[in-house]
């Protein structure tokens, strides 16, 4: 009777051990670094690093994120990226906290003939996409362009114009197609 | 178990999954040979027309010939572009596109001349060029793909793969195209031509010309031309293949023809396979015979509602509408105009959008032919549309999630593998338009995948940038730190000694400060103990009244170093000094000392009257002892008060509003003029360069004391009230002394620093 007890607590230990090393050794080998939830957080921000979350760039919200902010702030995404990030936290979704303007995505433009050159607008690009020198007239670079709005506000003369990217064949979306067909016989009598 | 070879040589051919059998309606155009039209008096010509960024070669009102290359440019997929015509360019401008858009591009508008001039062709012998020299020529000649899809084919022809198999295609199974079945009825030596450079450039062991078998003609003349051509026996075949649509699809083609499938977002060039339009055949033997660029094509114009149907050479960039007015076009009410077929074709908006290098038919249907648009009814799941997708997709699964616009998830069942032929839309008993939907859903994931791309980009840009604004900062430190070093290793001991020097004295005038209050309240003590005033005493109480008003204004300055909250108790509340000092016994040989000295003083300055000595650094330049000194200090000392006053206006002047007594505003404009008039004195008793230089010291200083003033003040308004009370106090006593007109200036400076002080006293509330 007794043996059955050692025989009992003997196994009990060795399995302990060796289940032990098993997943100290998993510990080990399979470490992962980091929280890799920022990481699919950020993933899913449009990184437009425009700062409308109250953080300093989307990582930040990321990590505030993961670490149980609301997923509601971030207008330049829109209830698209707050539904997937919803559906990633496993939270509820809530409407956008700002009221989301017209999603429609904006470059910055500096009407050149204005720009005296200050160099604040540039200082204030968070993607580096503004190129010039002290006195010297200013450009954005359009594809860099995130439309985050934070040059328009330091720039000293009001040069700076948030304009809707155009329409090109190459971003065109077949929803546009709404647009009826012109019929052939009437346009023709115009011409 | 034959090879594929084998069976490529013997024609056997396999099933592609799905497709449809629509009415072929192809016999409305192929019955005439290919015609040409009147030329156009205007073309518009899109730039550019494949690749992204070009560079124009023309400007506005430049004569161009025909054939002359009208743009240059780099880039993987560039093309250059042509003029169709000889003729003047009257505009550049953004036109309606030849696309389903309809948006507007950039546009060379080329007016013809009507002697429709050549430039200068460089006709050459294939044989006498490299492969390169020709890959370059068909480059130059701006060959696209015909088919329709417009990829530029000197980079098909120019595969790093190892090719085995070319296909020709000359399916067109598309309904009421006829285009490629005219030209290889027409033009199957000249094809052939092509084909024969075609193969020199990729070697394939074999090439299959596949044909449907609606064109007996039309593969009866090409079996013709390959007998009469210099290709290699047995390597050249035509296969014709069943009629079904889409057949003419590639990855279709390929299917049918060797019975591998091309895998998901695999080219057909990693199989060892390449497929070819006839029509590029075509234009290669153009380019490289004659030397003509792609500039002209064949287009079926066909349907019910054109009454010369029939196909005709364009020239590329030949406004529908002008070749529309040739062909006998009668639109119906609802006319809509399509370009391509009736399955994979779009609808234009604009009937003036030109003709392009993928333009192989121009569709104007009658209502009977293509009805109007039919109201969308609810999917019944019947199923007909997977059975007839040729991509072996499920389409009823593709509609649900990009009806929902759940793209991804609509993604997730491969829907970058649909060819968008339409062949579901088709075969829909509910009139769903399937393909439209399925083209929402590219376009929106297409602009999904581009704004990851761009996100990425901005998130390593910004990274880039935080990284770049750390190294600057850690750069600027280190450079500070290294400089500090240096200065330090640089500096001289004499520097050292002043540096000491200075640190002492600023010691000693600190426990100079301490001293002073006490004996301040020990004077007091010993004043009103005394009841014989006599003339000495009175003056030694004078000048420790100077004094102890002296070191208030210097605690007020040094308040920051010193504590702030014992400093004001220790030198501003006489009436608390009086109770301490006297008990300390410390303080009473510091005031005997004070006395001592103050006594001294007294003596040496008979002259100076006591209420002068009470106004502190000002009064001195009254003084007859020392002018030239004296001037100095009174220039300074207008200096300064000059500044307060300045400081003070611009205070009053911020608020404005909460000013309540307007008598103390004209105190301080008083004091201001007061202090300018002194000033003005003062210069103009001294020669003008010392006066210069005498005027920015006292500036400088004036400046640095009203900061300190101000962060004083900040720091603790509480005492710094407590302060100017006292002064307050002090001041009137002086006023009733002496009518100096100093004297009145720092009285109104007093006021004001007072009402200064308590109003931000107030804010601060």
């Amino acid at each position: 009777m007794i043996t059955h007890i050692f025989v009992a607590v003997a196994v009990l230990t060795i399995s302990a051990i060796v289940f032990g090393i098993i997943l100290g050794y998993a510990a080990d080998k399979f470490k992962v670094e980091g929280n890799p939830i920022i990481d699919q957080v950020e993933a899913l921000l449009p990184q437009t690093q425009c700062g409308q979350c109250g953080y300093p760039g989307c990582r930040p919200y990321a990590e505030a994120i993961a670490n149980g902010d609301k997923v509601n702030k971030c207008p330049p995404g829109g209830t698209a990226t707050m539904e997937k990030l919803a559906e990633l936290m496993g939270v509820d979704p809530e409407p956008l906290d700002q009221v989301a303007q017209e999603a429609v995505k904006k470059v910055a433009y500096i009407r050149e003939d204005e720009c005296i050159g200050c160099t604040k607008c540039i200082q204030a690009c968070p993607v580096d996409a503004i190129l010039g020198a002290g006195k010297l007239m200013h450009t954005v670079i359009a594809k860099d362009c995130t439309g985050c709005d934070l040059c328009v506000e330091p720039c000293p003369v009001d040069c700076i114009d948030m304009l809707p990217v155009e329409t090109t064949l190459k971003n065109w979306d077949w929803k546009l197609n709404a647009i009826p067909v012109t019929l052939v016989s009437e346009s023709l009598e115009e011409r | 178990m034959l090879t594929l070879l084998e069976q490529l040589d013997k024609g056997s051919l396999w099933q592609s999954p799905g497709g449809i059998h629509p009415p072929e309606l192809k016999q409305l155009s192929n019955q005439q040979a290919i015609g040409r039209l009147p030329l156009a008096k205007q073309f518009v010509v899109p730039i550019p027309q494949v690749g992204e960024q070009a560079r124009l070669l023309v400007e506005v009102g430049q004569t161009v010939l025909k054939g002359q290359v009208l743009t240059e440019g780099t880039g993987f997929i560039y093309l250059p572009v042509h003029a169709p015509t000889s003729g003047t360019v009257t505009a550049i401008k953004a036109v309606a596109s030849n696309h389903a858009s309809g948006l507007p591009v950039l546009s060379c508008i080329i007016d013809a001349d009507g002697y429709d001039n050549w430039c200068d062709l460089i006709t050459s012998d294939p044989a006498a060029l490299s492969n390169d020299d020709i890959i370059t020529k068909i480059k130059q000649a701006g060959i696209a793909g015909m088919g329709g899809a417009a990829f530029p084919t000197h980079i098909k022809l120019n595969t790093a793969s190892e090719i085995d198999l070319v296909i020709i295609n000359g399916v067109e199974c598309e309904p009421y195209i006829t285009s490629d079945d005219r030209l290889m009825r027409e033009y199957s030596n000249e094809i052939l031509k092509g084909i024969e450079i075609i193969h020199r450039l990729l070697g394939p062991q074999r090439i299959i010309i596949a044909i449907e078998d609606n064109k007996p003609e039309a593969a009866q003349a090409m079996q013709q031309a390959i007998h009469l051509s210099k290709l290699p026996a047995n390597s050249t075949r035509v296969t014709v293949i069943p009629t079904k649509y889409p057949s003419g699809g590639e990855k279709q083609l390929i299917q049918i023809i060797t019975g591998k499938e091309v895998p998901s977002g695999c080219l057909p060039s990693q199989l060892g396979i390449v497929v070819q339009n006839v029509g590029t055949a075509f234009a290669i033997q153009d380019a490289i015979y004659s030397g003509k660029p792609l500039i002209e094509r064949v287009v079926t114009f066909t349907g019910k509602n054109i009454h010369q149907p029939g196909n005709y050479w364009l020239p590329i960039g030949t406004p529908v509408a002008a070749a529309l007015e040739l062909v006998d076009f009668r639109p119906s009410t609802t006319q809509k105009l399509i370009i391509g077929g009736p399955m994979m074709g779009y609808a234009i908006h604009d009937p003036y959008v030109p003709v392009l290098k993928g333009t192989n038919c121009v569709l104007a249907p009658s209502n009977e032919e293509i009805s109007p648009d039919s109201d969308e009814k609810a999917c019944i799941r019947c199923g007909e549309c997977a059975i007839a997708c040729p991509a072996l997709l499920l389409p009823q699964q593709l509609f649900w999630h990009a009806k929902a616009q759940e793209y991804d998830k609509a993604a997730s069942f491969n829907l970058q593998d649909c060819i968008e032929c339409g062949c579901c839309s088709y075969v829909c008993p509910s009139d769903i338009p399937l393909v439209e939907y399925y083209r929402i859903a590219k376009s929106a994931l297409r602009v999904e995948a581009e704004e990851k791309v761009l996100a990425e980009q901005a998130k390593l840009r910004f990274e880039a940038r935080l990284q770049r604004l750390e190294d600057e900062k850690l750069a600027r430190e280190a450079k500070a730190k290294e400089a500090a070093e240096k200065r330090q290793a640089n500096m001289k001991s004499s520097d050292k000694d002043a540096v000491a020097a200075a640190m002492a004295r600023i010691a000693a005038k600190k426990a100079a400060q301490s001293n002073e209050a006490n004996l301040q309240s020990i004077v007091k003590h010993d004043a009103n103990d005394s009841t014989g005033v006599d003339k000495k005493s009175a003056v030694s109480a004078a000048i420790a009244r100077a004094k102890a008003k002296k070191a208030a204004q210097s605690a007020e300055q040094f308040s920051i170093e010193n504590n702030a909250t014992q400093t004001p108790s220790n030198t501003h509340n006489p009436s608390d000094s009086v109770v301490e000092g006297g008990i300390s016994q410390q303080n009473l040989i510091a005031a005997a000392v004070a006395r001592a000295k103050a006594k001294k003083a007294a003596q040496n300055n008979q002259a100076i009257t006591s209420d002068e000595a009470v106004n502190g650094l000002a009064d001195s330049s009254t003084s007859d002892t020392d002018p030239s000194l004296n001037d100095k200090k009174a220039k300074v000392a207008a200096a300064i008060a000059k500044a307060k006053a300045k400081k003070l206006q611009q205070t009053e002047i911020a608020s404005d509003s909460a000013d309540t007594e307007p008598n103390e505003d004209n105190s301080i404009t008083a004091s201001a003029n007061g202090a300018m008039a002194k000033k003005t004195i003062a210069d103009d008793n001294t020669d003008p360069a010392e006066q210069d230089k005498k005027a920015r010291i006292a500036a400088a200083v004036a400046k640095a004391k009203a900061k300190k003033l101000q962060q004083v003040e900040t720091s603790n308004v509480e005492s710094q009230l407590s302060s100017s009370s006292i002064t307050l106090e002090q001041t009137p006593n002086l006023d009733s002394a002496v009518l100096d007109k100093k004297a009145k200036i720092a009285a109104a400076v007093a006021k004001a620093k007072a009402k200064k002080l308590a109003q931000q006293a107030e804010k601060k509330d």
